[in-house]
């Protein structure tokens, strides 16, 4: 079981440093001279060389590529990303300006999903009717293909322009939330929605139900009782892709819905070509990313007796069952 | 677990097909409903104001496109930074943006030294920061000196360099006297300090300048200035808020504006999408906004909002060609380019209302502004006898060949505007007719910035366009020794003449003397040299509730808010 644990934690710990350096290489070594970068087209040649020698210097860009790496290196690892070029301000206080935003969008979107995704599997099995389960079932195809942009402007359009029920852009309270929640958590649901029919279809026909329902258990006892934790376990697999399309769809909702917030920075940032700020934005990412998969593996043997089973007797073939 | 699985799929029975046709007909069910229900109902109509007496108090929400990066003004990257810089600060002179005179603000007076290159600024009395300190020529010099020569310690770059070139430091001979010298002669620096763009020429409390970049981004009230609003608080992306200085009373006097401004508060919100824009207008949650879509022109009109605009001063949006890169090293390829694209194409087809087809490399505000558009005129005939005599055969593809070489114009140019990726298209299929073949790449900001960098040696054209009410915008982006968007060798004939000709524009202040200069300017580049290509001319607009008055359009377009009130004062 350690030895598991100890595996994971490698794993993570690799896929971070790898990430930091390649932003690195991108962002750092590529670009012809990173000093170019910080001025409009127009001004570049109006600047002397002693001037852009002294903005390189202050950047630390005249020191050698290895010392540079190392340097930075050794910043990260204490938490420095440098300063935003654009603004000035840290790169972790720019991004720990706008965090809180997105992780209320971020949780709120995917508590909001697995409620939906739940809701489908759930009607979609209890039903007797062929004609409803058909309309539920082909729900998460139609929510992820609406795209964000679209159904975004609609519903703001509706809600907030027409009805003005809700306001159409900004953070004031919990009225703001209520439009992007909705918007981001229709995509994000379906492919939660999709695995868990299939999953709650193929537990509704295993063995220790057909038990239950010998034992005299009614519809819905055995649904939420027996079929409920077991079929979610492969929504836990899917965690990953989960939120890479919470941040992917994060960018759209937060540009449409005019709100704060990483997606949004991101998207700024490489706009103004602002590279420290695109490290500390691509690191956030890769952390959050191997934490996320880290937290999941950890996880599972705790939910799943089998896997637990398996790791205490040290079975050579450790591999997550799908 | 995974055989399970599997198996129990396909021993499930094969999959009905209506469920497909379901979620379609559910989804067009949705849009069908949410566009009737988005449709139906108009905007209640606004009765329009009559211009009364302006009524104090109230918060005026505006909403724009872009987001403000930083609070520093002296910084200003984008049109919200420089429109914000604006309000929260004052400048020693102010630019009327209908005569294009240079008229008093902190300054009361100004002369230039016999050479033009030492400019003495006589500063108002009466002028304080928000923090209750004075401002004087102490404040002048330490302003200039950092936003000049930039502040390696504190982070902050040279904002403010390619503004005042040859800059050797300011003098203080008393406390209301500043002298500014320059190496060489600089008739620009009088406009230079009216500037409104970005990177503007701004006065800072001497504790905003102790502050690293750091510092001011991190608390947007720490950045004190003389202006008539102050930092109230800034939220990165999403908005500013700032509010009125009590106490202020020295507004340019060609405003006419006596004392504080009269609204309370201006919240500027960032909305980054259009249709979010309009629709937030028209529901009544913002009172003005800027970055108007071409096609939300005529429906506000339409429901009863105003719309305000102001052609863009300075250079129009333009193609530099390169004069030191195959194959527009050769001047008949140049003026071949010039003369090869339709202008009545990108008008009736790309172009809206409220664009121009540029007609000179200046734009008509400017003054100076001489019309060109017989150069700058469509006549393939004349573009390819130019190319036949110059050697350029057409070859079996129709592109031209001279000594084997095919005739290939690479050109970057910045997708930030709707209007100029299908402009570059339409000037590609025309100039494809007459055998050059035009290589566009319409880039985001981004990429421009990354490629621009190799501008000399990999593109034969970029795209550029530079807000400045002055003809001697075109010194400071052509002349050899400065901007250089040609490429021209200092060294060359061309390149010397460039430097004497451009180089006049810096040397004297007389309006006579300027416009001819001017004039000599744009024959050079545009006819002599064909070393540019302008394209169109841009304009900024503002749709505004009918109770919003007084909004200023400055010099360079962007916006003041001190004379701005609202009709119900709310």
């Amino acid at each position: 079981m350690l030895r598991y644990v100890a595996m994971k934690l490698g794993r993570a710990a690799f896929v971070i440093w790898a990430a930091f350096t390649l932003s690195f290489v991108l962002l750092f070594v590529l670009p012809a001279n990173p000093v170019d970068l910080l001025f409009d087209p127009d001004q570049l040649n109006t600047l002397s060389p002693e001037t852009k020698a002294r903005v390189a210097a202050s950047y630390g860009f005249d020191k050698p590529l290895p010392a540079q790496y190392l340097d930075r290196l050794g910043h990260a690892l204490r938490g420095d990303f440098g300063t935003s070029v654009r603004s000035g301000r840290s790169v972790t206080g720019a991004i720990g300006d706008v965090m809180p935003s997105t992780i209320v969008l971020a949780v709120g979107a995917l508590v909001l999903a697995l409620a939906i995704g739940f809701g489908i599997a759930l009607l979609a099995s209890s039903t007797r009717w062929a004609w409803l389960r058909g309309v539920v079932e082909a729900l998460p195809t139609a929510a992820v293909s609406v795209p964000i942009f679209l159904s975004g402007i609609l519903l703001l359009q509706v809600f907030a322009f027409q009805l003005g029920w809700f306001p159409a852009y900004g953070d004031s309270g919990w009225t703001s939330l209520v439009l992007p929640l909705v918007a981001l958590a229709i995509p994000v649901s379906g492919p939660i929605a999709q695995l868990l029919v299939r999953s709650f279809d193929h537990e509704l026909h295993s063995g220790y139900v057909t038990t239950s329902w010998a034992k005299g258990a009614t519809r819905s006892q055995v649904l939420v009782g027996d079929v409920f934790r077991n079929a979610s376990l492969p929504a836990l697999t899917i965690a990953g892709i989960t939120f890479g399309n919470l941040i992917a769809g994060s960018v759209i909702t937060e540009t449409v819905f005019a709100r704060q917030g990483v997606g949004r920075l991101t998207q700024s940032a490489i706009s103004a070509l602002d590279v420290p700020l695109v490290q500390g934005i691509v690191m956030f990412v890769a952390v959050t990313f191997a934490v996320i998969n880290l937290i999941v593996d950890l996880a599972y043997p705790l939910l799943d007796p089998r896997l637990r089973a398996t790791l205490a007797t040290g079975s050579a073939g450790m591999r997550r069952p799908r | 677990m995974s055989e399970d699985l599997r198996s129990s799929l396909e021993s499930a029975p094969p999959r009905n097909r209506w469920p497909w046709l379901v979620a379609a007909a559910v989804a067009v069910l949705v849009i069908v409903v949410v566009a009737f229900a988005a449709t139906r109902g108009g905007a209640d109509s606004k009765t329009s104001v009559a211009n009364g007496k302006p009524v104090r108090g109230g918060t005026l929400q505006f909403a724009l496109l872009d987001a403000q990066n930083s609070p520093d003004p002296q910084l200003g990257t984008n049109y919200a930074e420089s429109i914000i810089a604006n309000n929260i600060g004052d400048k020693l002179v102010w630019q009327d943006p209908k005569t294009g005179k240079i008229t008093p603000w902190l300054a009361t007076s100004w002369k230039f030294n016999h050479d033009l290159t030492q400019l003495t600024f006589h500063l108002r009395r009466d002028v304080t920061f928000s923090d209750g300190t004075k401002f004087t020529s102490a404040s002048v010099k330490a302003n200039l000196d950092q936003f000049i020569r930039g502040d390696a310690k504190l982070g902050i770059l040279p904002n403010g360099a390619s503004l005042f070139p040859g800059y050797l430091g300011t003098d203080t001979p008393d406390e209301y006297t500043a002298v500014l010298k320059f190496k060489q002669p600089l008739a620009s620096a009088l406009q230079a300090a009216s500037i409104t763009s970005n990177g503007q020429p701004v006065f800072l409390a001497a504790s905003t300048l102790k502050l690293s970049a750091t510092q001011r981004a991190a608390d947007a009230t720490k950045i004190i200035g003389t202006g008539p609003f102050v930092y109230e608080s800034w939220k990165p992306q999403v908005n500013t808020v700032l509010k009125r200085r009590e106490g202020y009373n020295w507004a340019p006097p060609a405003i006419g504006h006596k004392g504080e401004a009269y609204l309370d508060k201006v919240v500027f919100n960032t909305i980054p999408e259009a249709s979010v824009r309009t629709g937030s207008l028209t529901s009544g949650s913002i009172d003005a906004t800027l970055d108007v879509g071409t096609t939300d022109e005529q429906p506000l009109r339409a429901q009863g909002f105003q719309i305000i605009t102001r052609p863009v001063s300075g250079t129009p949006l333009r193609i530099d060609l390169n004069s030191s890169l195959f194959p527009t090293n050769d001047i008949a390829v140049r003026k071949a380019f010039q003369l090869g694209w339709n202008r009545d194409t990108i008008k009736k087809t790309v172009l809206s209302s409220s664009y121009a087809i540029a007609t000179s490399i200046l734009e008509p505000s400017v003054a100076g502004y001489v019309d060109h558009s017989s150069t700058l005129t469509y006549n393939p005939d004349e573009a390819k006898k130019l190319l036949d005599d110059d050697g350029w055969k057409p070859g079996p593809d129709g592109i031209r060949v001279k000594d084997g070489k095919k005739l290939t114009i690479k050109v970057l140019g910045v997708n930030n505007l709707v209007a100029n990726k299908p402009a570059f298209e339409s000037i590609q299929a025309d100039l494809l007719k007459i055998g050059i073949n035009l290589q566009a790449n319409v880039v985001p900001h981004q990429d421009f910035m990354a490629l621009w960098v190799n501008a000399r040696t990999a593109w034969n054209g970029t795209a550029g366009n530079t807000s400045r009410d002055d003809p001697v915008v075109l010194n400071a982006t052509y002349s050899p020794l400065l901007g250089n968007q040609g490429w021209l060798d200092p060294k060359s004939a061309d390149g010397k003449k460039a430097i004497e000709v451009l180089g006049k524009l810096d040397t004297t202040l007389d309006p006579a003397a300027r416009v001819k200069y001017a004039a000599a300017a744009q024959d050079l580049l545009v006819d002599q040299l064909a070393l540019t290509n302008p394209v169109y001319d841009a304009t900024q607009v503002i749709a505004q509730a009918p109770y919003v008055h007084g909004i200023i359009f400055d010099a360079q377009s962007r916006n003041e808010f001190v004379d701005a009130w609202k009709s119900n004062g709310k």
